[in-house]
């Protein structure tokens, strides 16, 4: 038998102390050992050659931005839920369409991120609400050139993320 | 560019007021029609807006929402993790710009505004460009099948190689490393590579090739079952378990191989894409190997210890 595979040493030397950081962390012992998994596909898909300097310290790097990822995703889940609850005229999704949906929410999420609150706001009355300008303005209580002003910085936004 | 992106973005503000005068619009119609610079930077905003229209009705209550819920948790998770605030952001590249894309694992079959099929198989970007002079379909990642509705306008698929002109026909396009291959499954393509657009080869149903960006390799002929994968299906002849693992490892995430002493072991068969844990189980039947399994993530296949 050949050597063993690059990550099939570090899931060996690592996966129990991933799990236990997680655990500590989380305070869920389920989403500790899912997050954990998740960690190594990361770690797979990522493709790295040769042998990390600092491997906990780089998993641990990875496992932040899953947890991160993991919140973001149930706190929209859970309030997209919450929001049909009070709209008893649209039809619930069906449960495929629902993860087309919420994969649309956590994109659009990540892409708001660093607007300020009230350029957040004013962005999603008039992209998502689809109020004009002038209900816009009245809504969040500032001028309709204000309006106008932070549309066209959050527009700016997302087309420069898309560049990046 | 960014200053023509700030023009269009003006633009799209001007022209999403509740009224807008004929003169204005006449106005961004010639600042549109000026450069084609204008034009992309102008489908730049489209292409946002049709992202932002797949978002439920609900949506802006509920990112509002679950902002201001994830607000009071961020700071103890920010403590917890060791992570400011930025950290919320840039953990991962979504496939935002993208037309239509498929996860790994995942197919979907569509349908174009001209009525030309296009299917994509697992892990797949596509960009659809329609206009009044042509129909354009960009391969960004992964692997498609088009069956052309008829049309005056051409239709072409570009990759990273070149592009692949439809002559009334079914064919399949894989983005390969480096590498386009092109299957023509009924009439005919015709292949230019990016660098190279003098030598252009014409492939006719039952054959397929290879190209790169400043040249095109043999036309050989096609596997039988190219587009097998629409149905959900591989079909192998012949192929040796390696390739075998390698193709099935495109539609799940994780490591699929196998060890070096059984990677030339040949294999024919047909095999379910979306049932690769049945494939492997059917393998230590069919084979003199065992499958060994770390996660559910990390599978190898090895020669069967006697």
């Amino acid at each position: 038998m050949s050597g063993r595979h690059p990550i099939e040493h570090l899931y060996v030397e690592h996966h129990g102390w991933l799990r236990g950081w997680l655990r500590q962390r989380l305070n869920n012992s389920a989403d500790a050992a899912d997050l954990a998994q998740d960690t190594f596909i990361r770690v797979l898909l990522a493709r790295t050659s040769g042998t990390l300097q600092e491997p906990r310290r780089y998993l641990a790097t990875i496992a932040r931005g899953l947890v991160i990822d993991m919140y973001r995703r149930r706190s929209l889940e859970q309030a997209y839920l919450e929001a049909l609850k009070l709209r008893p005229e649209i039809h619930a999704p069906s449960a495929e369409d629902r993860a087309l949906i919420f994969d649309s929410l956590l994109a659009i999420d990540r892409m708001l991120d660093g607007l300020g609150t009230r350029t957040r706001q004013i962005f999603l009355a008039v992209q998502l609400d689809g109020l004009s300008y002038e209900k816009t303005a009245e809504r969040v209580g500032v001028s309709v050139s204000t309006v106008r002003k932070h549309l066209a910085n959050a527009l700016m936004h997302c087309l420069l993320l898309d560049e990046a | 560019m960014k200053r023509i992106l700030a023009q269009a973005v003006d633009w799209y503000v001007r022209l999403h007021e509740s009224t807008v005068s004929e003169a204005t619009r006449n106005e961004w119609r010639t600042w549109l029609t000026a450069d084609p610079q204008h034009a992309e930077a102008w489908k730049r905003i489209e292409q946002l807006q049709q992202r932002l229209g797949q978002a439920p009705a609900v949506a802006a209550t509920t990112l509002e929402q679950a902002r201001q819920q994830r607000r009071a948790a961020l700071k103890m998770f920010a403590m917890l993790l060791g992570v400011g605030v930025v950290g919320w952001q840039g953990y991962e590249v979504s496939p935002w710009r993208a037309d239509y894309t498929t996860r790994v694992g995942q197919r979907r079959h569509l349908t174009l505004a001209d009525g030309s099929r296009l299917v994509l198989d697992t892990d797949t970007r596509v960009d659809v460009h329609f206009d009044e002079r042509q129909r354009l379909i960009v391969l960004r990642q992964g692997e498609i099948l088009v069956e052309t509705a008829k049309d005056a306008r051409p239709l072409s698929v570009h990759s990273a190689q070149g592009t692949v002109r439809a002559l009334g026909t079914r064919f399949v396009v894989r983005q390969g490393d480096g590498v386009t291959r092109v299957t023509v499954e009924a009439h005919a393509v015709e292949v230019r590579p990016r660098l190279a657009t003098a030598h252009s080869v014409r492939a006719e149903a039952g054959q397929t090739l290879s190209f790169a960006a400043d040249s095109v390799g043999p036309l050989l002929p096609a596997a039988t079952q190219a587009s097998a994968w629409t149905r959900g299906m591989l079909v192998v002849i012949d192929w040796r378990l390696q390739d075998v693992l390698a193709e099935l490892s495109r539609y799940r995430h994780g490591y699929l191989g196998c060890a070096p002493e059984v990677a030339d072991l040949r294999l024919s068969g047909t095999f379910l894409l979306d049932d690769s844990e049945a494939v492997l189980a059917n393998l230590e039947d069919s084979l003199p190997v065992q499958v060994r399994r770390l996660t559910r993530y990390w599978v190898r296949v090895e020669g069967r210890a006697t």
